[in-house]
């Protein structure tokens, strides 16, 4: 969900893309990281833990933490929280480690 | 290969203010961020700054970044890399950085590094679940993208950041269900824990999360009383952790500085001298990286480095220097924690801080001693401020924003008392306080600062709410300034028996 009105904020939005996560048709703005438009659609698992395969989301959203690495354009482990979203990119949940063969 | 006078890693509040005062000098200057924009965190502080006048004090962090940026830009003699990772530090003095996707070498004479902090996590069971968030993404998804982050969220850590983030989730029209604060004392500053609690917000004391609950997205959390053991199940979709932040040493660490764990700066911080130096030549550290504070000392620390970097290369001395010397002694006169751990890396030996006196219930609820509430109440009956700010801390804009000096205090670190003789009500302090610590009082009225939509109309009905966010009555609105800075101010009809006690409203559609 999205802030509509801001007491104190304005919020500069830029176009709308399109761009897929799991194979469906999902949407954001333009440039913002591709972490704040799934978390506007409410998704918010982006893979599974190495050891505990369980569901991993956001945690800093500053690069650091490794916690929402997803495969990005077939590039596994990338921080989604720094990640602009661009029209068309396809983004996938990734399971443990990632994996290069589809890329190649 | 690039040749710089000063490079500077770090793009957030503490490496700008080191770039701006490099570039004085008309050095070369190369500025590092990681990211796709400049200003840190600093673009996430929609609240105003403590601090004097003269450190931007009452202006929102957000305009305080936008000016730096700005600055920034305007200086040819700075050279910004965007999107640009420093990764590697090399004994003959050559940094390399991935600039845009590509490889590419520095060769500077100077280094500051300023790579901030980053969020500690906290254990308990299922803290790994979608939902449980830093304090830092919470903010970064509602002030940087406006993507609100749930619908209900629980707060953990009563430090300043666990408190303005409460307060600024409530802004956004998030429902905050809680802080928990596993001391017996609310950690922030005081005047931030009464803002939360006027809206509403409990603060749980001497409480911690032992539990996140939910199968693959948080739903609710189990906080439990560390005494009693008494255990209180709260929903909510968001866990929000404001547990502390730690120093960012990367790149330090590549570079045989001398480290040491200080746990009251946050954790393995590099050791450094008064003017920033640390332990290998020509290798400066500001701002969190340094050691865990607030944004004012990081910018300070920022401009110190910059300058006593410039010093070393063209010998100018800047008296610019001691003077943010000074100016952080005071900042750090009331902080016991920061300067315990200075005194670790043998900084501030002679330095005594004023004791922070145990304010009682207000340090347990962030709601002041009825007898501190009375001691406000002037005997005449006449227009005037009430000044609710019992705790000293570094900050002073209202003694200047008075036209009449009716508010005095003895240094930057008091607290402020006000001549009701000399006060006219006129509300200039109220709408510059960034501790929303102040209201003015008639008769028949209550001048209150509101930082919320929607905004109520002169003649509506809202409801008036007390120091907890309870209701009192419903009443007339009287009037309404639209402030440039967003502070509204909102005058409000009260009748007698509640008006020492009013000091909230909300608006009901
Ligand atoms: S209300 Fe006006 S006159 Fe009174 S203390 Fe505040 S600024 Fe001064
Ligand atoms: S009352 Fe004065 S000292 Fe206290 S928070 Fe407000 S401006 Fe700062
Ligand atoms: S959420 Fe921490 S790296 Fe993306």
């Amino acid at each position: 969900m999205r802030i509509e009105n801001h007491p104190i904020l304005e919020f500069k939005r830029t176009k709308k893309v399109k761009f897929y996560f799991d194979g469906k048709e999902v949407w954001g703005y333009e440039g913002e990281s591709i972490a704040a438009a799934l978390h506007a659609l409410g998704i918010w698992e982006y893979r599974e833990g190495l050891k505990t395969k369980r569901p991993r989301g956001l945690f800093c959203a500053i690069g650091h933490c490794s916690s929402c690495l997803m495969e990005v354009n077939g590039v596994p482990n990338t921080r989604i929280c720094v990640t602009p979203v661009k029209e068309g990119i396809i983004v996938k949940k990734q399971l443990p480690k990632g994996d290069l063969v589809e890329k190649l | 290969m690039k040749n710089y006078d000063i490079l500077i890693i770090g793009g957030g509040p503490a490496g700008i203010s080191a770039a701006l005062a490099a570039s004085k000098f008309n050095l070369k200057v190369a500025l590092f961020e990681e990211k796709e924009t400049l200003g840190g965190q600093l673009v996430k502080q929609t609240h105003k700054f403590f601090g004097s006048k003269d450190e931007s004090a009452g202006t929102r962090g957000i305009f305080i970044a936008q000016k730096l940026i700005n600055d920034v830009n305007n200086k040819d003699n700075i050279d910004v890399y965007l999107n640009s990772m420093v990764l590697g530090y090399y004994e003959d003095g050559v940094v390399t950085a991935l600039v845009k996707g590509k490889m590419e070498k520095f060769k500077p004479k100077k280094i500051v590094i300023a790579t901030g902090a980053f969020e500690k996590s906290l254990p308990f069971e299922n803290n790994d679940l979608p939902g449980v968030f830093g304090a830092g993404a919470v903010q970064t998804l509602m002030n940087v993208y406006g993507v609100l982050p749930g619908k209900e969220v629980l707060m953990v850590g009563s430090g300043n950041i666990g408190l303005i983030v409460s307060y600024q989730l409530a802004q956004a029209g998030v429902k905050v269900k809680g802080i928990v604060e596993i001391s017996e004392k609310i950690g922030g500053y005081l005047v931030h824990a009464s803002k939360v609690r006027r809206l509403g917000i409990p603060i749980y004391t001497k409480h911690t999360i032992t539990k996140a609950i939910g199968e693959n997205k948080v739903e609710g959390a189990i906080i439990e009383n560390i005494e009693t053991k008494e255990k209180k199940q709260i929903s909510c979709d968001v866990i929000c952790l404001a547990t502390g932040l730690m120093p960012l040493s990367d790149i330090i660490n590549q570079i045989n500085c001398e480290m040491k764990y200080i746990s009251e700066l946050g954790g393995y911080v590099p050791v450094h001298d008064d003017n920033m130096k640390t332990t290998v030549e020509n290798i400066f550290v500001a701002g969190d990286t340094a050691g865990i504070e607030e944004a004012t000392a990081a910018m300070l620390e920022g401009e110190l480095a910059g300058l006593y970097a410039s010093y070393e290369l063209t010998n100018i001395f800047d008296n610019r220097i001691n003077e943010i010397k000074e100016r952080l002694k005071e900042f750090r006169k009331t902080s016991s924690k920061v300067v315990s751990g200075l005194k670790k890396l043998n900084l501030y030996n002679d330095f005594t801080v004023n004791s922070q006196e145990d304010l009682g219930k207000l340090h347990r609820t962030g709601i002041p001693e009825k007898e501190s509430i009375e001691s406000n109440i002037p005997k005449e009956n006449k227009r005037f401020a009430i000044i609710e700010c019992y705790q000293k801390i570094p900050c002073n804009p209202c003694v200047s924003s008075c036209p009449t000096n009716a508010i005095s205090m003895d240094s930057l670190n008091g607290i402020p008392k006000l001549d009701t003789n000399k006060c006219i009500g006129c509300g200039n302090c109220v709408a510059i306080c960034p501790g929303l610590a102040i209201f003015v009082v008639d008769k028949e009225s209550v001048l209150l600062p509101y930082e919320f939509l929607p905004l109520p109309n002169k003649g509506d009905i809202v409801e008036v709410v007390d120091r907890e966010g309870k209701f009192l009555e419903k009443n007339i609105v009287l009037n309404v300034r639209k402030m440039k800075d967003k502070t509204n101010l909102i005058e409000v009809k009260v009748s007698k028996e509640h008006i020492n006690n009013a000091r909230h409203i909300r608006v009901v559609k």
